[in-house]
């Protein structure tokens, strides 16, 4: 988890794993992971020529200012389009796979503009809209969780729920 | 003594910064990839934390430190971790065998390396040096693992004063080593870096130790009820309060499958409460609350609302009499899915508005491991505080 710092220790054993709000890339052959995702989104990048890649997973729509950039859709893609451009990407090549967002419980507090995972799946539309990001496979809202891992070779992201199974993006 | 929400991120901070350098140091030594997963500053008694060890078999090595901070540091580890990670250092040695002083002592200097870097970010924030003791190893047949730390605790005193205890939970890549970095200091040195962060709204610790005592009340009075649901004897293995970073919340749990409900409460504080099963304890819970029957899915489904309801007033009812509120409870939502996953939503909800969470937990469990019944709590931070002052002693 890097929540005070971004400082990606060396991979060697070929999993990479991404905590809550916190992002990971990476330029060789390692699997990026994360799980539990309930209302956050995990958001896959993949530029296929160079195979770096980068996976991110953010709880909230938007900064409001405060806290840690990787807690947020917005930032935290920012933040993971940036180290992905200085890892050798092509943001004109990057394309996103994108996964979670569901909504588990109807919530009092979510009254008025919907749940915080249909805000989540929409701020990470907008978001990749705005760099020029196409979406090409997702798997998002419903009302259960997911666990995911991004093949950095292929590109390929497996999604794991408990109720549906396991299934490739 | 006070503590207040500016200094408790101080500490989680300090921890976290801390234990990243500890992982580092681990993963520089071993080619070990090591992970901070969760900080937690959490307040217990001195038995809780003995008994945590002992249900856990933890092999640990102790350090103490001294100078601008007095205290100690626990690495501890499961046995088949602490198995794993010699394996890991020394292949080929065993550490079941004769040779078990070479295990020893690898892992000692593994505690001496990483706990090392652990106490130096603490003494950078406060400008100060701190000298360490030479590591000691304790495993289950030897002393308590606090026993160490005997007058030095929170309030100087026996098994049930509280101790502020820092906890990190590390993991590797591969999820094949985990082990749990503890830090306790003195009352005076948590004195010294509540100083050096400022107080802004502190609180009397005996308010967070009284909250923390109604927390175990309200754990022993679910435990009661379940007992009488199902006639089955259980008794309450941990109950805590932890301060934690908000995104660390659903990272206390792992992507293991769980059923339970989900609640939410209303007054002061609100929240929301989760009460979870591993499957095998939702199925042996489910039957014995539908004796002779083999009930349906429908039927299971309702057995475990019905015992997620019985918990959740057991556990908040003591609450709402000490704090002399009214504590609402909404119907039980029932649940089936990635543990962590299920937490997610509750603790992005209250991110909403804060960067920290007080985090309750508790284990419920049987004697013979029929079932295990995890309870965690998230009260809103503000309404918490606020609660909290209405147990301050001057109030």
């Amino acid at each position: 988890m890097q929540v005070y710092t971004t400082d990606t220790p060396a991979a060697r054993s070929g999993r990479i794993k991404v905590g809550i709000a916190d992002y990971a890339i990476s330029g060789d052959e390692s699997t990026l992971t994360t799980s539990g995702l309930g209302s956050c989104i995990g958001v896959a990048l993949y530029d296929p020529e160079t195979r770096v890649s980068g996976l991110a997973h953010a709880m909230l729509p938007e900064a409001d200012g405060g806290g840690e950039p990787a807690k947020f859709v917005d930032t935290g893609i920012e933040l993971l389009l940036s180290e992905m451009r200085a890892a050798g990407a092509d943001i004109d090549r990057v394309v996103a796979k994108i996964a979670g967002g569901s909504t588990m419980f109807d919530f009092t507090s979510a009254d008025g503009d919907g749940s915080i995972g249909d805000r989540n799946v929409a701020a990470t539309r907008a978001t990749l809209d705005g760099f020029g990001i196409d979406v090409v496979a997702e798997d998002v809202g419903g009302s259960h969780g997911r666990s995911l891992e991004l093949d950095s070779e292929t590109g390929d992201l497996r999604v794991r729920s408990a109720k549906s199974g396991n299934h490739v993006l | 003594m006070n503590l207040d929400v500016r200094s408790l991120r101080t500490f989680s901070r300090l921890a976290h910064s801390g234990a990243e350098k500890a992982a580092g140091s681990l993963t520089t030594l071993a080619g070990i990839d090591t992970y901070v997963n969760v900080t937690k500053v959490e307040l217990g008694t001195k038995s809780d934390v003995e008994n945590e060890f002992a249900e856990r078999d933890l092999v640990s090595v102790h350090i103490g430190f001294s100078g601008g901070l007095d205290g100690h540091t626990v690495l501890a580890f499961s046995p088949e971790s602490a198995e794993r990670l010699v394996d890991a250092l020394m292949p080929g040695i065993d550490a079941t065998d004769a040779e078990g002083e070479l295990a020893e002592s690898s892992l000692k200097e593994v505690a001496n390396i990483m706990l090392g870097g652990f106490i130096d970010g603490w003494a950078d924030y406060l400008d100060t040096t701190v000298d360490i003791t030479t590591p000691t190893y304790v495993d289950d047949e030897n002393d308590g693992p606090l026993d160490h730390v005997d007058a030095e605790g929170f309030e100087n005193g026996g098994d049930d004063e509280h101790v502020l205890v820092f906890r990190n939970q590390l993991e590797a890549a591969d999820n094949a080593i985990e082990f749990d970095l503890y830090m306790v200091p003195t009352a005076s040195s948590i004195e010294t870096i509540v100083e050096a962060s400022g107080e802004d709204g502190a609180l009397p610790v005996e308010s967070f130790a009284a909250f923390s005592e109604m927390i175990n009340d309200g754990a022993n009075q679910a435990s009661e009820d379940i007992t009488a649901m199902t006639g089955i004897d259980t008794t309450v293995e941990v109950s805590r309060l932890s301060f934690v970073p908000i995104e660390g919340v659903p990272m206390s749990l792992t992507d293991a499958v769980r059923r339970g409900v989900v609640l939410e409460f209303s007054g002061t504080p609100s929240g929301y409460i989760a009460i979870l099963f591993d499957e095998p304890s939702a199925e042996n819970i489910a039957s014995s609350l539908l004796p002779g029957m083999e009930g349906d899915e429908a039927m299971r489904q309702s057995a475990i609302q019905e015992i997620g309801n019985i918990t959740t007033s057991g556990f908040l009812d003591g609450w709402a009499n000490a704090l002399e509120t009214t504590i609402d409870i909404s119907p039980p939502k029932h649940v089936h899915d990635i543990g962590s996953a299920i937490i997610d939503p509750l603790a992005t909800d209250l991110a909403q508005s804060q960067e920290y969470a007080f985090l309750i937990d508790s284990t419920i469990r049987t004697d013979d491991d029929e079932f295990t019944c995890d309870i965690y709590a998230l009260p809103d931070e503000t309404e918490l505080r606020k609660a909290l002052k209405q147990l301050s002693p001057v109030a």
